[in-house]
C-alpha cells in the first residue's frame, strides 16, 4: 500500500514538473516571438484579442497543412472544408503580423496550392461551387458569390464569381473590395477565360476610385504595354483598354467624389509677428474662480478638472464648446455667447467628488456639421465610478437636444470613447462594452459603431476584439488613463487604431472587419494589489495619436508602443518600422517628414527614417492640437504660441498672446482667426494673412492638419 | 592482573582529564588576555583622533592661558548670479537621443548667445549617460519593475548660466537680467533650477527647503576676508583682555589659533557636480553676503606678580 502511495506521489510530481516545464517552454516561445517581432493574436500577453477562430478551426488548418505535405489532397481539402461557415469571419494569424479572417486565410491557402492540389480541389468541389454560383441571384447573390470567392476561388467558376462580386462591390461603392476581386483573378487565375484587359480596366478604375494611386499607375502601364492591340467594350462603347480607361476616369473626375480627399486647400499665411491683441476672449476659468477664498482657489487649482481644456469645434460662423459636459456656442466673429446647455460656475463643488477626479477629461469631445452638433461626455454629478460616456446630438442654432444614446436601448451596453468621426454620411465612434467588475460583467470588448447622425439609429456595430484585462480598479485613486482609440476614414473604409496593439480596417457600409494589424505594445499588466504601486509607476504619457496618411500607407504609433510603423493597408504589408520613444506621438506629416510630439517636437525623415531635429518647448508636446502646415508648426504652450520652422526646427517666433498662465492647449485656425483654447481661456487672434483656408474644420481640414487632432 | 591494568588505565584517564581541563582553562585565559589586548589596541587610534585642545581636564592641570572665540562679519554684495539649467533627452534609439540632446544643447547655447550680453557665460558640467526609468519605491511592496521593459537611453547635462559684474547694476536692472536668463532657458524648453531626481517622501528628505531658482555668489572677497581676520583677532583680543582683567591676570602673547569658521569653505555634499572646489559664498536671496570669520585663540596669561617681577627684572 505504501509503495503504491509512493508511486502515485512520484507520478504526480512528474506530472507537475511536466506541466511547469511546458509553461516555461511556452513562455520561451512567446519571448522568442516577441524578440523576432512576431505578433500573435493568441498571445496571452497582448491586451486585445481580435475575435479568435475556434480551436477546431485552427486544428483544421493545421490538419490541412499536414495532409497537403503528404499529398493526401482529399483529406487535406476535406479538413479545410469542415470549417463551419460561422467561423469564416473569425480571426487567425496571417502573414506579416496581420490578423486575418479565416475566409481570407482559406483563399490564400487555396491560391498557393500546387497544381495537382488545385486539380484535386476542382475534382472534388467544382460541382458544389457551380451550384452555389448558379444559385447566386436575388437576395442570395452577394452571399453566394462571397462564399465561392472565399472557399472555391480556384474552381472553374471561381474567376467568374470574383468578377461578378467585383461588379457588385463596385456598384455598392466598395472600391477597395472590388479592386481586390479583379486583381485576384488577374494575379492568381492565369487560366481564366475572362478578358484580362477588361478586368485590368475595371480594376484600374476601382483602384483610382479607392485612391490607391501607386497600384493604379502600375496597372495603367500594364494596359498600355500588354493590351494595346486589344479592344474592349464597356457600357456599349468599344475602345482600346488604355483609351477606355482614360475615358472612364475622365467621366469619373467630372463627378464629385466625396470619398477621396486628394487635394489640399491652399494655405494662407499665418502671421503672428508683433503684438496682436485678441479679437475676443472668453475667460471661463475666471468665472469659476470668482469669489473663491485663497484656500478654495488652491484646492481648485490642485484639482484635475482645473486643467481640463474644453473640446472645441468650429462650423460656419459659430464656435461650439464642450467644457466638461457643459455645451455652449459662441459667435465666431464677436465671441458672444449664443446659447448654453447649462452653467458651469459651480464646477468646483462637483470637482471635490472622488469619482470626478478620476475622469479622463480629454474624453469630452465635440464635432459639428451643418445643423447639428454631436457631443461626447458624461454627467459629472453621476456618482457611479463606471458611468459610461454618452453621445448627444443637438441643434446647432439653439442647442436643443435631438437625441442621446442614454435614451436609446441599443447603446446601453457601451461606454463610448474616442473622437467621433463624421464621414460618408455616418457618424462613427468607438466604444467598449461596460465591464463593471462589481457586477460580474466580464472582460470588456472593443466595438466600432456606425450611427445615423440625425436620429441616432445604430446602423451597424462590429467587435474589433476583447480586452484581456478589465478596467483597473480605483484603489489607488488614479485617473483612468486607458488609451482612446482613433478613427480614420478613407475610400469607403474606416480604420481604427485601438492603441492597444491592433490597427484594423472595417468596411464603412457594412461594418465588416477586414483585417487587423498587430503591432507591438505594452503587455497586459496585472491588477495592482497595493495602493501605492500606481504612484511610482506613473510615466509621462502622450495622448493617443490618429494614424497619419503617408502616400498610400499609414503611419501608426500606438500610445503604449515603442515602435513606429508604416503600413500599406491595400497590399497588407509593413513598409518599414523603427523604434521610437514610447512617450512620443504623431502630429502630422509633410511629403518628406513626419512631425512628432512628446517631450519635444521633432521631425523624422520619411526616406532615411533618421531623426532630423528635435526642439524642446515648454512642457513638451504631450497633448493638445498642434497646427502642422507646410510653412510652419504652431503649438500653444504655457509660455505662448511657439512657431517652429518645419525644416530646421528653429523656433521662429514666440507669440506670447493673452493666454499666459494656462497649461497649454489647442490651436484652431479659421479664415480670419487663430483660436487658442487653453484650460483658462478661449482667445481669438486675428491671423492677418488673408485667404480661403478653412483648414482646421474637421470635415475640410487637410490630412496633415487633421492628423494632429 | 586485568583489574590492575584497568585501574592503571582509569588513573591515566583521570590524569589526562585533569590535564585537558587545565589546558582548557589556560586557553580561555589566553583568549581573554588576547581580547583585552585587541580592545586596547583598537582604542588607541580612537584616542589618537581625540583633539587634546578640546579635552575637558576637570582640574587646572592643563590650563595654560585663556581661550576665546574671535568673530567678525563683513557684508559684501554678490558679484555673480548663477542659474542651473538641465538639458536632457531620451529615446528608444540612442541615435535619436543624441539628436535630441544635441539640438536641445545647441539651442540653449544659441539662445544665450543671441542675448549678446558680455557678462553672461554658460558653463557645462559633466554628461550623464543614464537609463530612463522609474524610481523604485523602497518602502512599499510595489514589486520589482517589469524586467522585460526596454531601456531608454537618457543623456543629461547640467549647464550653469553665469552673469557677472552684478555690483554695477541696480536691483531693477538685475531683475531684468535674471528674468531674461530664466525666460531664455524656459523658452528653450530646458529644466530650470536644481533638479531633484529622487522622491523626497521616500527618502526622509521630505519637507526640506528647496534651493531657489537662482544663486547669488560672492567670489572676489580676498581683501574683505583679510580684513575680517584682522577684526576677528581684534575681537578675540578684546574678549581675552576682558577675561584677564576680570581674572586679575596679565594677558600674554597668543600661543595657539584655530580656525572655527572660514568663509568660502564648501562641504562635500554641495559638490554633486564634481566641479573643482572653489572659494565662494552663495545665497539664494539677493542681499549682502556676510563674510564670517571665527577663530579660537589661546592667549598666554601670567599672574600679576609674575608680570611685575618680569617688569622689575627688565
Amino acid at each position: 500500500m505504501t509503495v503504491l502511495r509512493l508511486a502515485i506521489m512520484i507520478l504526480l510530481l512528474l506530472l507537475l514538473l511536466l506541466i511547469l516545464s511546458a509553461i516555461a517552454l511556452g513562455q520561451t516561445k512567446e519571448e522568442k516571438d516577441e524578440r523576432d517581432g512576431k505578433v500573435s493574436n493568441d498571445s496571452p500577453a497582448r491586451p486585445l484579442q481580435m475575435p479568435p477562430a475556434s480551436t477546431e478551426t485552427k486544428e483544421a488548418i493545421e490538419d490541412f497543412d499536414r495532409f497537403q505535405r503528404r499529398g493526401a489532397w482529399e483529406r487535406a481539402l476535406k479538413s479545410l472544408y469542415t470549417i463551419p461557415e460561422d467561423q469564416t469571419r473569425r480571426f487567425i494569424d496571417g502573414e506579416n503580423n496581420f490578423i486575418v479572417p479565416i475566409e481570407r486565410k482559406r483563399r490564400s491557402i487555396l491560391s498557393a496550392l500546387a497544381p495537382n492540389g488545385q486539380a484535386a480541389c476542382r475534382l472534388f468541389y467544382d460541382a458544389e461551387a457551380k451550384k452555389l454560383f448558379d444559385e447566386a441571384s436575388g437576395p442570395t447573390e452577394l452571399k453566394n458569390l462571397e462564399r465561392v470567392y472565399s472557399a472555391y476561388f480556384i474552381t472553374s467558376v471561381g474567376d467568374n464569381a470574383a468578377d461578378r462580386l467585383g461588379d457588385l462591390y463596385f456598384e455598392r461603392g466598395q472600391f477597395d473590395q472590388a479592386a481586390d476581386c479583379w486583381n485576384a483573378v488577374l494575379r492568381e487565375r492565369p487560366d481564366t477565360d475572362l478578358s484580362p484587359a477588361l478586368l485590368s480596366v475595371k480594376a484600374a478604375v476601382a483602384l483610382s476610385r479607392a485612391g490607391r494611386q501607386a497600384e493604379f499607375e502600375q496597372l495603367r502601364r500594364e494596359l498600355s504595354d500588354r493590351y494595346s492591340d486589344e479592344k474592349i467594350t464597356i457600357g456599349g462603347q468599344t475602345a482600346a483598354p488604355a483609351a477606355m480607361l482614360d475615358r472612364l476616369l475622365g467621366d469619373a473626375s467630372k463627378t464629385t467624389d466625396t470619398r477621396t480627399q486628394s487635394s489640399h486647400p491652399v494655405e494662407a499665411p499665418l502671421d503672428l509677428s508683433g503684438v496682436v491683441d485678441p479679437a475676443w476672449q472668453l475667460r471661463f476659468a475666471a468665472s469659476i474662480e470668482a469669489g473663491m477664498t485663497p484656500t478654495e482657489l488652491t484646492q481648485w487649482e490642485s484639482n484635475t478638472l482645473s486643467g481640463a481644456v474644453p473640446a472645441v469645434a468650429i462650423d460656419g460662423t459659430s464656435v461650439f464648446v464642450n467644457f466638461l459636459g457643459s455645451i455652449f456656442a459662441l459667435d465666431l466673429k464677436s465671441g458672444k455667447l449664443l446659447w448654453r446647455s447649462g452653467s458651469f460656475h459651480n464646477l468646483e463643488v462637483t470637482a471635490m467628488q472622488q469619482n470626478v477626479q478620476m475622469i479622463d477629461t480629454s474624453r469630452f469631445d465635440i464635432i459639428a456639421s451643418g445643423e447639428h452638433i454631436w457631443t461626447l461626455g458624461r454627467d459629472l454629478k453621476d456618482q457611479n465610478f463606471f458611468a459610461p460616456f454618452q453621445l448627444m446630438c443637438r441643434r446647432a442654432d439653439n442647442g436643443e437636444l435631438i437625441w442621446r444614446t442614454a435614451d436609446l436601448p441599443e447603446y446601453a451596453a457601451y461606454d463610448l470613447v474616442g473622437r467621433p468621426l463624421l464621414a460618408d454620411g455616418k457618424l462613427f465612434i468607438t466604444g467598449k462594452t461596460n465591464a463593471n467588475p462589481q457586477q460580474q460583467q466580464g472582460l470588456p470588448q472593443q466595438f466600432v459603431l456606425a450611427i445615423q447622425p440625425h436620429d441616432g439609429k445604430l446602423l451597424w456595430k462590429t467587435e474589433v476584439g476583447t480586452f484581456r484585462q478589465g478596467r483597473q480598479m480605483y484603489w489607488g485613486y488614479s485617473r483612468d488613463s486607458s488609451p482612446q482609440p482613433q478613427l480614420l476614414y478613407r475610400a469607403g473604409s474606416v480604420y481604427v487604431d485601438t492603441h492597444v496593439g491592433v490597427f484594423a480596417r472595417l468596411d464603412a457600409d457594412t461594418g465588416a472587419l477586414d483585417w487587423g494589424y498587430g503591432y507591438k505594445t505594452d503587455q497586459v499588466q496585472g491588477q495592482n494589489f497595493f495602493f501605492w504601486r500606481g504612484d511610482y509607476q506613473q510615466q509621462e504619457k502622450t495622448v493617443s495619436s490618429q494614424p497619419v496618411q503617408s502616400g498610400e500607407g499609414f503611419l501608426i504609433k500606438g500610445m503604449q508602443s515603442d515602435r513606429l510603423y508604416a503600413v500599406d493597408p491595400n497590399r497588407m504589408k509593413v513598409l518599414w518600422e523603427r523604434p521610437i520613444a514610447k512617450s512620443s506621438r504623431m502630429l502630422g506629416a509633410s511629403d518628406s517628414a513626419l512631425f512628432l510630439g512628446g517631450a519635444e517636437i521633432s521631425s523624422l525623415d520619411l526616406q532615411t527614417r533618421q531623426l532630423l531635429w528635435a526642439t524642446r518647448v515648454p512642457n513638451g508636446s504631450m497633448d493638445g492640437r498642434v497646427l502642422v502646415r507646410s510653412d510652419g508648426l504652431w503649438q500653444l504652450t504655457p509660455r505662448g504660441v511657439f512657431e517652429i520652422d518645419p525644416k530646421s526646427g528653429r523656433v521662429r517666433r514666440i507669440f506670447r498672446g493673452n493666454d499666459l498662465g494656462a497649461a497649454g492647449g489647442d490651436l484652431l485656425l479659421t479664415d480670419e482667426l487663430l483660436l487658442a483654447v487653453s484650460n483658462r481661456t478661449i482667445s481669438a487672434y486675428p491671423r492677418r494673412g488673408s485667404g480661403a483656408d478653412v483648414s482646421i474644420r474637421p470635415e475640410t481640414a487637410t490630412i496633415k492638419e487633421r492628423a494632429s487632432k | 592482573m586485568i583489574q590492575k591494568r584497568l585501574r592503571n588505565w582509569d588513573g591515566h584517564l583521570a590524569a589526562s582529564r585533569c590535564r585537558s581541563h587545565s589546558l582548557r582553562t589556560s586557553r580561555s585565559a589566553i583568549a581573554v588576555i588576547g581580547f583585552a589586548l585587541a580592545l586596547t589596541g583598537t582604542v588607541r587610534p580612537a584616542r589618537a583622533q581625540y583633539y587634546p585642545g578640546q579635552e575637558y581636564t576637570g582640574s587646572n592641570a592643563n590650563i595654560e592661558g585663556i581661550s576665546v572665540a574671535g568673530k567678525a562679519s563683513l557684508p559684501a554684495k554678490p558679484n555673480l548670479v548663477e542659474i542651473d539649467v538641465e538639458v536632457s533627452a531620451s529615446s528608444e534609439l540612442t541615435a535619436d537621443a543624441i539628436v535630441k540632446y544635441r539640438d536641445a544643447r545647441r539651442r540653449l547655447h544659441e539662445a544665450y548667445t543671441a542675448l549678446k550680453l558680455a557678462n553672461v557665460t554658460v558653463e557645462e558640467r559633466g554628461l550623464l549617460v543614464d537609463q530612463k526609468g522609474q524610481q523604485q519605491n523602497p518602502y512599499f511592496w510595489g514589486g520589482m519593475p517589469n524586467p522585460r521593459t526596454k531601456t531608454e537611453v537618457q543623456l543629461t547635462r547640467k549647464l550653469v548660466v553665469k552673469a557677472s559684474n552684478l555690483r554695477k547694476m541696480d536691483e531693477d536692472a538685475l531683475m531684468q537680467l535674471i528674468g531674461k536668463l530664466l525666460d531664455v532657458a524656459q523658452d528653450a524648453g530646458a529644466k530650470v533650477g536644481p533638479q531633484v531626481d529622487y522622491n523626497n517622501y521616500y527618502y526622509y528628505r521630505w519637507n526640506q527647503n528647496p534651493a531657489g531658482l537662482v544663486r547669488f555668489v560672492l567670489e572676489d572677497f580676498d581683501k574683505l576676508q583679510e580684513e575680517a581676520y584682522e577684526k576677528a583677532i581684534a575681537d578675540a583680543r578684546a574678549r581675552a583682555e576682558r577675561l584677564a582683567r576680570l581674572s586679575r591676570v596679565e594677558l600674554g602673547p597668543i600661543v595657539a589659533i584655530r580656525e572655527v569658521s572660514v568663509p568660502g569653505d564648501r562641504s562635500s555634499f554641495s559638490n554633486a557636480d564634481d566641479e573643482p572646489l572653489r572659494k565662494r559664498l552663495e545665497m539664494s536671496k539677493y542681499q549682502d553676503i556676510p563674510i564670517k570669520v571665527e577663530l579660537m585663540v589661546r592667549f598666554q596669561v601670567h599672574s600679576k606678580s609674575d608680570a611685575k617681577g618680569r617688569t622689575g627684572e627688565k
